[in-house]
């Protein structure tokens, strides 16, 4: 069982990392033929460097946009972020300063971020229109988190695991040597689930993640008259003429 | 099919780093001092100690009630090592061998002694 699930992880990251780098390669070559910030909009890129942290960091378009989502949905975010450094402990030896500091904020973290999650999930289960145009995957993938939210949380409150043991499996893991893995169903049931968002992540709207980056609305100056804009093949179609 | 490429390549480079890396158990050494039978089954005092010591922290402090078996006191007494009498003096000291593997903080010893009590009454009489 250790080391189906060490060989899975092996799988789920190749996976993860290569589809990931694949799609970012993919953006990054797409063409964005038309000047089309946002007004209002910085007019210098470090003003656009700025305003992409905030977008990033504080989820800003959303926040002007729908105050609810932006509550439930950057709370999750946050507590996920903070959720995840805190899992930093189980792959650093010995465990970073910083990572040690932040162990019990990481904890509460755990609580808000299930908190967000079935907020989100009640908006698309309660609001009519919302759940009109929700397809399956969008209740999956939420259903998803929430597994790994709440299994993480179950190890955590109730049931506990070994955890000396699961940081040997892990440091093991990484330098390809495989280590003994409890065996208690829920911290199973938490893996597993982990892996299974490292597949699907580059094939499904996880991708906003490295999308919001190449959003042109977003990350554009606002300089239409000081430079042209003008894409590459369009400059082609210009000289042909 | 560029997808299998490029997941070949990454396969490749990561059996070379495979090869190049020392097959490693990390689990932290432990000084578990005179050890013998715990009270408990080993297995679940790894999981679950910190309940033991917490309940017993509230029966103790709030009603008073001493346990003659589940006690800090007699944690210490088996687990101080033997070179020093102390479960928290060294890296790999019984407690915190693996705390500090895991990050965890042990509040216990803020306020409590980490010294085997035959040790603590010793160095009281020397005047240490």
């Amino acid at each position: 069982m250790s080391a189906l699930i060490a060989i899975l992880f092996y799988l789920a990251t190749l996976l993860f990392v290569v589809g990931l780098l694949q799609r970012i390669r993919t953006y990054a070559a797409t063409p964005a033929p038309l000047k089309i910030p946002t007004t209002p909009a910085p007019t210098t890129t470090s003003g656009v460097v700025l305003r992409m942290t905030r977008e990033v960091v504080f989820f800003e378009s959303l926040f002007k946009a729908n105050l609810w989502i932006w509550s439930m949905g950057w709370l999750f975010h946050a507590s996920m972020a903070l959720v995840v450094l805190r899992h930093l402990r189980y792959f650093t030896d010995p465990v970073w300063g910083w990572v040690a500091a932040i162990q019990p904020f990481g904890m509460y973290a755990g609580l808000t971020m299930l908190a967000g999650l079935c907020g989100l999930w009640a908006r698309r289960l309660i609001v009519e229109r919302i759940r009109y145009i929700s397809t399956p995957s969008d209740h999956l993938i939420l259903l998803l988190l929430i597994g790994i939210a709440a299994s993480g949380l179950t190890m955590k409150f109730v049931a506990h695991t070994d955890v000396i043991a699961v940081k040997n499996f892990f440091q093991g893991w990484m330098a390809f040597s495989f280590q003994p893995l409890p065996s208690d169903t829920v911290l199973v049931l938490h893996l597993l689930s982990v892996v299974a968002l490292l597949v699907i992540f580059p094939i499904s709207k996880l991708l906003h993640a490295p999308g919001v980056f190449f959003s042109p609305t977003r990350n554009q100056t606002d300089n239409p008259r000081e430079q042209r804009h003008l894409s590459a093949w369009a400059a082609k179609l210009e000289s042909e003429k | 099919m560029r997808l299998l490429r490029n997941l070949f390549v990454v396969l490749g480079m990561l059996v070379l780093c495979g090869q190049a890396a020392q097959a490693a158990e990390s689990m932290p050494k432990i000084d578990i001092g005179k050890g013998g039978q715990c009270v408990r089954d080993p297995q679940w005092m790894r999981k679950n100690h910190m309940h033991l010591l917490i309940h017993q922290r509230d029966e103790t402090l709030r009603k008073g009630i001493r346990d003659d078996q589940i006690s800090l006191k007699n944690c210490i007494e088996c687990h101080a090592s033997t070179k020093d009498d102390s479960v928290i003096a060294r890296d790999d000291s019984f407690c915190v061998a693996c705390h500090k593997y895991e990050a965890v903080k042990i509040d216990c010893f803020e306020c409590h002694s980490g010294i085997r009590k035959s040790a603590w009454l010793k160095n009281q009489r020397e005047g240490k």
